[in-house]
């Protein structure tokens, strides 16, 4: 927007991977921009959480190669990993014997860049009790101590996978403004993948549509609140919508006369093509996110 | 001020901040040289991106409605007065809104401003 080149924290090249006879990633090449808040989208099973775990070589690819920060990270995964703030999709843990306070003094060692006061903050904010014990904590309790652990070295890349999951509203509530918080005070790639589209909708300007492995479209929040809107449209009986439209959802009233879509394209394009063939727009309006997603994913997808 | 955002609402975030700061100057519960809260503040009320916030003062200040006080924080215009400008821009968001519905249940532009006139002249009697 502003005219500089962009940059890109994370880029990927024809990824691709199967577990067995599953194909997990199809040819992804990901660009997720410096700074961005970039949302992955897309079914169970799309390929969402493979791709984090591909970006931190926790999981090796069939094909393809993965730039963070210019490393390439196959040759480079400790390096990649320490500038990550990771929150896996499972709430499973290593270390369950440990208390919580153990474990997160143990990271404290492990990163660098760990920033105590900030530490401290977080398990505060968390409501994280350091003297439980990580195998006895619930799932809302352990993606807590997952937050502390994520952000507390102030990584420049933080990959959450369904970060919100298993948190109750207040919870999730407190850990998005946090996050948003956070983001203020420290220059910070995010990468989050999740089902509940809405709640990320007001941090997200990037967004990654995931099926079946391939990455079907992958844009700007702006571009796609231009490009993906909704119409209503009223047509002669009978009639047939130009060919050339990229339809993604449709609805017909009783009797046909008026129908609403969504389109994608520039809005000035298929409102003259839609005239062109004959049909009156009587309203066009952007979506929601989760609403403009389905229009790539298709409706059955991300039910 | 309050800043309240809609989710239903189509504009931009960006542009609904800076529409709420727009209409506090005109309702005057911001006045010249009072302090807009930090985008970090900002950010974390309303839970959204940090950059969302900076755009929307950014273009604030370039329409010369906030300016910047370095080290200080951002504070609404001196010169900034609850006239011309700022009222023509919030009647013509709503005039937008209004045109919209008024398509969207075919009334034609000139049964809206008539029937809005009738409907005013109702409410002063």
């Amino acid at each position: 927007m502003n005219g500089l080149p962009e940059s890109f924290a994370v880029t990927t090249r024809g990824l691709s991977m199967r577990y067995g006879e599953q194909t997990a990633l199809d040819g992804v090449d990901l660009r997720i921009p410096e700074g961005a808040v970039y949302v992955l989208i897309g079914a169970n099973g799309a390929g969402k959480s493979t791709a984090m775990k591909v970006l931190l070589n926790l999981e090796r690819p069939d094909a393809g190669r993965v730039e963070v920060f210019g490393l390439d990270t196959a040759s480079h995964g400790p390096e990649v990993r320490a500038q990550a703030g990771y929150i896996p999709e499972s709430h499973e843990h290593d270390y369950k014997w440990m208390t919580c306070g153990r474990l997160i003094r143990h990271a404290a060692v492990h990163y660098p860049a760990w920033d105590h006061a900030y530490a401290e903050q977080l398990v505060r904010v968390f409501g994280v009790h350091p003297e439980r014990r990580i195998g006895t904590l619930s799932k809302g309790e352990t993606r807590r101590v997952q937050f502390v652990l994520a952000l507390a070295h102030r990584p420049p890349l933080l990959l959450l996978d369904e970060p919100t999951d298993g948190l109750d509203p207040m919870a999730r509530n407190r850990a998005l403004t946090q996050l948003a918080e956070h983001l203020a005070d420290t220059p910070t790639t995010v990468l989050i993948s999740t089902h509940h589209i809405h709640e990320v909708e007001s941090l997200a300007d990037h967004v990654g549509m995931l099926s079946a492995g391939r990455l079907v479209a992958q844009l700007s929040r702006d571009e796609m609140r231009r490009t993906v809107l909704r119409y209503r449209v009223e047509v002669p009986e009978g009639w047939q919508p130009p060919g050339e439209l990229r339809i993604a959802s449709t609805r017909r009233s009783p009797g046909g006369r008026e129908v609403q879509w969504t389109l994608v394209g520039e809005e000035r394009d298929v409102t003259a093509r839609l005239h062109a063939a004959g049909a009156t727009v009587r309203e066009v309006t952007p979506l929601a996110l989760e609403e403009a997603a389905l229009a790539f994913l298709g409706e059955e997808e991300t039910a | 001020m309050l800043v309240n955002l809609d989710p239903q609402d189509a504009r931009p975030l960006y542009l609904q901040i800076m529409d709420e700061v727009r209409r506090a100057v005109v309702v005057g519960t911001l006045r010249a040289e009072d302090p807009l809260p930090s985008v970090r503040e900002l950010a974390s009320e309303l839970v959204v991106n940090p950059r969302t916030v900076s755009q929307a003062y950014q273009e604030l200040e370039r329409e010369g409605v906030i300016y910047v006080r370095r080290g200080q924080g951002t504070f609404v215009s001196p010169t900034v007065r609850r006239g011309a400008g700022e009222r023509r821009s919030l009647a013509m968001a709503v005039a937008k809104r209004a045109l919209l519905e008024a398509r969207r249940n075919g009334v034609a532009v000139d049964e809206l401003v008539s029937m809005i006139q009738k409907l005013a002249a109702k409410e002063d009697e």
